[in-house]
């Protein structure tokens, strides 16, 4: 290090032709040029490790940050804007029978009750089209219904007892410079001509229903009878094609319900057109069942039912979205949905699943959205609410008006509020209400979905029909998760401990040099490999053999430990030919010859005692269910692939236990297995624990074996013979076809999310643990 | 340096009887050395050993590195079975009992003869679980019984005093030499009737190392010892008798008063007086 003149001498005999200052000062350069050097590969290791470090962790952050970001927007409030406010032309005229607003938000539409629509500019209230629906000559509009909001198809009843069924509908046109242009119109898809549904009694109430190519059109006069057509579109080849020029064609049944049921005020008939509701205005409803009616006899009423409770009335009712739910506005501020659910007995009965608070003062206007299970409502205070009835959530409730709004539309796209003020006068709100699906109960509680007999965990994101009930709970995927880790833990956690004990503590070293990379080895097998194996190469076999798998986890074992003891007793000229601690590799032979012998013999035991086949007989016998991919065939596959990692680790920590404790235990007169257990294994506990939280954390994310071994079906059964669906293979299944920025893609990024909270907080916990185990272990 | 390379018989027989003049009668063999070999893999690593060992009497092994005293002590309690590739030709004798006979239970062997490591090694338990281990592993689990026998050995230790306030913390508390009494209370709290030490002080701070000796010189009442030391003024004034070993030979084995005063071989005068090793 240092620079003396000694070491100059030293220098000099071998140099004697170089002058011994300029010896001197070539060393000392060259000294100053390493000491640079060294403090430059210092401060190079230093930072580039820093970096390399701090880059680790911000990676890390960043995804967390980046998940949040896409997951944030679920849980935000509804934000509306005025847009727009005028009197509609004409508005004040009469009063208001219904009001809609077309798909891209441009033009509105107001029925009024002399049958005139009036078709406006949502942006000014510039007036587009009137038009005067024909009425009968001398009759006024005495009743109206509308079939659904999307479907736009109404029926107005008349006071001559005759009724006209139209549809208000807005085309798209491009024109040729390419700008859009919507053009709103009238049609009538079941003729022009009225129908008669009573012989001069006015129409009292209407409801109309369409299904497939069913219409029913049901009415009660102002005596209380009741009485319903069935209009069924004819569908032939030939008006398949709609060659032009030729008339629909329809069956026309009258049919009499012949019940009486006074003082009706709501009149409504549910999706499956099976049942139909008489409200009164005291809020009490008389469900009737119409399919006796439908097949020509005579229907009788089912339940009859208070929706309000005593002293209340009922102020707005209306079908949500898919007509299965029946919303109920009352009086005092409350919405309550009500559901058609089998009780005991079978008998269907409405059932009052959950409610909404808007404020206190009476609910007065309510309308379904289109395309979501939503409803916009208003009360007597201005009070405005957006609602989701899966998530039982409350997107919105401000005060946006000094009155009572008459009447309120929302845009199919749920973006636009209209609502009609008194006096005709139109106010306009952009909406911004783009995930009031979710909710912390819509994703981690019970919930009572459309169609199911009680609440319930249900993973179901999307359907073939758009009226739909979307079912994001995540409890069952974080249920298959569980379940998918525990059996695969159940079957790796032993061998690959067991196997670490006797690897790091009892094998020899030469053999351990051999097997210790093997099984390491088996962590570098793609687990898309494994999964697609064990999809369809195990899971057929194993359904085929399942006896003989269940042997030989019998068989096994017990002629390990025979033929081990069996060699114990061999005499020792017989033992000593094979090289100490060589003995184990002749256990492979063994294992081979008797994984071969449990699928021999179980053939005879499965003909023997389950009539040849274990499979059927599980199914049958015993009741259980058996699907093909299981969580047996994901415990074996992903068992296998968490066992390196366990194995690794483990063997490395009880390797590495300092041989002077083990010593110390032994020449205290401990067996090598007491002191295995008392020194070793305690000692190492802290990296075995490790190993298995590691091989835990693994079983959890892994994403390709559970994917191709499971049916993916996000049940909630810890049954060994059926599947389950798991958060990773639920964002891999999903994400490709889920609409970006839609509610469905980010509850998976959400579900993503929640992958990695658990994988944080579960190594967390384990670090905390292993970090109290090698404070209670540590060696000196 | 001459006759270092041919094995030396060492007359044990003799040097107990020279030794007897005053106590003839006190003296007992206690381990007795025949014949024996041993070897790491190709590499002979004591040659033709033959030695008595006195009972309760403290005997060292002094010698340059290498020389094989260790390997020697590891004997008596068979460690050297965990080292890959040793072989052992000859005879050990415990009180006429052959050690390395297939009958022996190797576990038991260790019990009666304990050994104490050059480095303090207590298992990361507490004080107290340390020195019930070895009943533990016996099956003793009455709390009474333990609870007695800790406090004996730790006594027996000379720990009682300074641990007896903290005996269920961690062991890995206490300082070095505390640790490494803790080891020999340990090895005692199964009553071996030899006990083994192995540079048991070459660890250890001075003031340690003193209470090390103190409590040797305690312990030989009851207990056979044998000492393997490279310093040669603890050879001097822990032992009886002292066994010189050079290049796996037993070069000389006397008294500790003979060996320091007057020795017999030029081996060992030139070793003790600081010639070589």
């Amino acid at each position: 290090m240092s620079s003396t003149p000694g070491g100059q001498s030293a220098a000099e005999p071998t140099h004697p032709s170089g002058p011994p200052d300029e010896e001197l000062e070539k060393s000392l350069a060259r000294q100053s040029f390493r000491r640079r050097l060294r403090y430059f590969n210092d401060q190079f290791a230093r930072v580039s490790i820093a970096a390399g470090g701090i880059g680790v962790i911000v990676a890390i952050l960043l995804i967390f940050v980046y998940l949040l970001l896409e997951v944030i927007p679920l849980f935000q409030s509804a934000d509306v804007q005025q847009v727009a406010d005028y009197r509609l032309e004409g508005a004040a005229d009469a009063g208001l029978l219904h009001l809609a607003v077309e798909e891209q938000s441009e033009i509105g539409m107001r029925l009024d009750a002399d049958a005139v629509v009036t078709f406006f500019r949502v942006a000014d209230g510039g007036v587009i089209e009137r038009r005067q629906l024909a009425l009968p000559p001398g009759a006024t509009v005495t009743g109206f219904a509308l079939a659904s909001e999307e479907s736009g198809l109404f029926a107005l009843g008349f006071s001559n007892g005759t009724a006209l069924i139209a549809r208000y509908d807005f085309q798209t046109r491009f024109r040729q410079d390419g700008t859009r242009e919507i053009i709103p119109h009238i049609e009538y898809p079941f003729g022009e001509d009225d129908f008669i549904l009573f012989e001069d009694t006015p129409i009292d109430r209407l409801a109309i229903s369409e299904r497939a190519d069913v219409l029913l059109l049901a009415g009660v006069n102002t005596a209380g009878n009741t009485n319903l057509i069935r209009i069924t579109q004819q569908r032939n080849l030939f008006s398949s094609f709609n060659l032009g020029g030729a008339a629909p064609q329809f069956e026309v049944e009258s049919l009499s319900l012949s019940i009486i049921v006074g003082d009706v005020d709501q009149l409504f008939i549910d999706g499956d057109q099976r049942w139909m509701y008489f409200i009164t205005d005291r809020g009490r409803l008389s469900l009737v069942d119409l399919r006796p009616a439908l097949r020509g006899q005579a229907s009788s009423i089912n339940q009859v039912l208070d929706l309000v409770a005593e002293g209340r009335r009922p102020t707005r009712i209306s079908l949500l979205l898919g007509d299965i739910s029946l919303l109920v506005a009352n009086n005092a501020g409350i919405v309550s949905q009500w559901l058609l659910v089998p009780d005991s007995e079978g008998q269907m009965s409405l059932q009052r699943v959950r409610s909404f608070e808007v404020g206190d003062s009476p609910v007065i206007a309510l309308s379904p959205e289109q395309r979501r299970k939503n409803f916009v409502v208003a009360d007597a205070d201005g009070h405005v609410g957006f609602y989701n009835t899966t998530a039982h959530r409350e997107a919105y409730n401000e005060m946006l008006f000094e009155e009572a709004p008459e009447a309120l539309a929302i845009s199919p796209r749920g973006d636009t509020l209209l609502a009609e003020l008194g006096g005709g006068e139109i106010s306009v709100w952009s909406v911004h209400n783009e995930h009031p699906e979710v909710s912390w109960s819509a994703l981690w509680s019970k919930v009572w979905y459309e169609s199911y007999i009680e609440p319930g965990y249900i993973w179901q994101s999307s359907a073939a029909n758009n009226d739909f009930e979307p079912k994001y709970s995540l409890v069952p995927l974080a249920f298959g998760t569980l379940k998918a880790a525990f059996y695969a833990m159940l079957l790796a956690t032993p061998l690959a401990i067991c196997g670490a004990i006797f690897t790091g503590y009892f094998m020899v070293p030469v053999m351990r040099r051999q097997v210790k990379p093997l099984i390491e080895l088996m962590a570098a097998m793609p687990t898309v490999v494994l999964g697609f194996l064990a999809g369809l190469w195990l899971a057929p076999f194993v359904e085929t053999n399942l006896l003989g798998v269940f042997s030989t986890l019998v068989i096994l074992p017990v002629g390990i430990l025979v033929t081990s003891f069996g060699f114990a007793q061999l005499p020792d000229h017989i033992r000593h030919r094979f090289a100490d601690g060589w003995e184990s590799a002749l256990l492979v032979p063994v294992v081979v010859l008797l994984t071969y012998l449990s699928f021999i013999v179980s053939s005879g035991i499965e003909n023997l005692f389950f009539a040849g086949d274990m499979r059927s007989w599980i199914t049958n016998d015993l009741g259980i269910t058996y699907d093909q991919r299981n969580a047996m065939i994901v415990g074996l596959a992903m068992g296998f692939a968490v066992i390196p990692t366990i194995f690794s680790i483990a063997e490395d920590a009880i390797f590495t236990v300092p041989r002077h404790l083990s010593y110390g235990s032994l020449a205290l007169g401990a067996t090598p297995w007491q002191t295995m257990y008392r020194v070793v294994l305690p000692t190492a506990s802290p990296g075995i624990f490790s190993g298995v939280m590691i091989g835990f954390g693994r079983a959890v994310g892994e994403t390709m074996i559970v994917l191709m071994a499971t049916g993916n079906t996000p049940i909630m059964d810890i049954n060994i013979f059926e599947g389950m669906r798991t958060l990773a293979a639920n964002i891999a299944v999903e994400v490709p076809e889920s609409e970006v920025d839609s509610t469905h893609y980010r509850i998976l990024f959400l579900t993503a999310l929640v992958l990695f909270l658990f994988t944080f907080v579960f190594n967390t916990l384990a670090e905390i643990v292993r970090q109290r185990l090698r404070n209670k272990y540590s060696t000196i | 340096m001459s006759g270092q390379g041919e094995a030396r018989n060492v007359d044990v027989s003799q040097v107990l009887r020279k030794s007897t003049g005053d106590s003839a009668d006190s003296l007992e063999e206690c381990l007795a050395v025949r014949d024996l070999d041993l070897y790491y893999g190709d590499k002979q690593a004591l040659k033709g050993i033959n030695l008595s060992i006195p009972r309760q009497r403290v005997t060292a092994f002094i010698g340059p590195s290498g020389c094989g005293k260790s390997t020697l002590l590891r004997c008596f309690n068979r460690m050297n079975d965990l080292v890959d590739g040793c072989v052992i030709d000859g005879t050990i004798a415990l009180h006429d009992m052959d050690i390395y006979q297939k009958s022996v239970d190797v576990a038991d062997l260790r019990r009666r003869v304990g050994m104490v490591f050059q480095k303090p090694n207590p298992f990361p338990k507490s004080i107290y679980e340390n020195v019930a281990y070895g009943l533990r592993i016996q099956g003793v689990n009455k709390r009474r019984i333990l609870d007695e026998v800790v406090e004996k050995s730790l006594r027996a230790a000379a720990l009682w005093d300074e641990v007896k306030d903290r005996l269920h913390d961690s062991a890995l508390g206490l300082s070095g030499g505390q640790q490494q009494r803790l080891v020999i209370a340990r090895t005692v709290a199964v009553e071996p009737e030899v006990l083994l030490l192995d540079e048991p002080a070459s660890a250890l701070d001075p003031i340690s190392t003193l209470k090390i000796e103190e409590l040797i010189n305690q312990l030989k009442t009851n207990y056979t010892i044998v000492i393997v030391t490279h310093n040669m003024q603890q050879a001097a004034r822990v032992s009886d008798f002292t066994a010189f070993m050079y290049l796996g030979n037993m070069v000389e084995y006397d008294k500790t008063d003979n060996i320091f005063t007057n020795p017999a071989e030029k081996q060992t005068e030139d070793y003790i007086t600081g010639r070589y090793g």
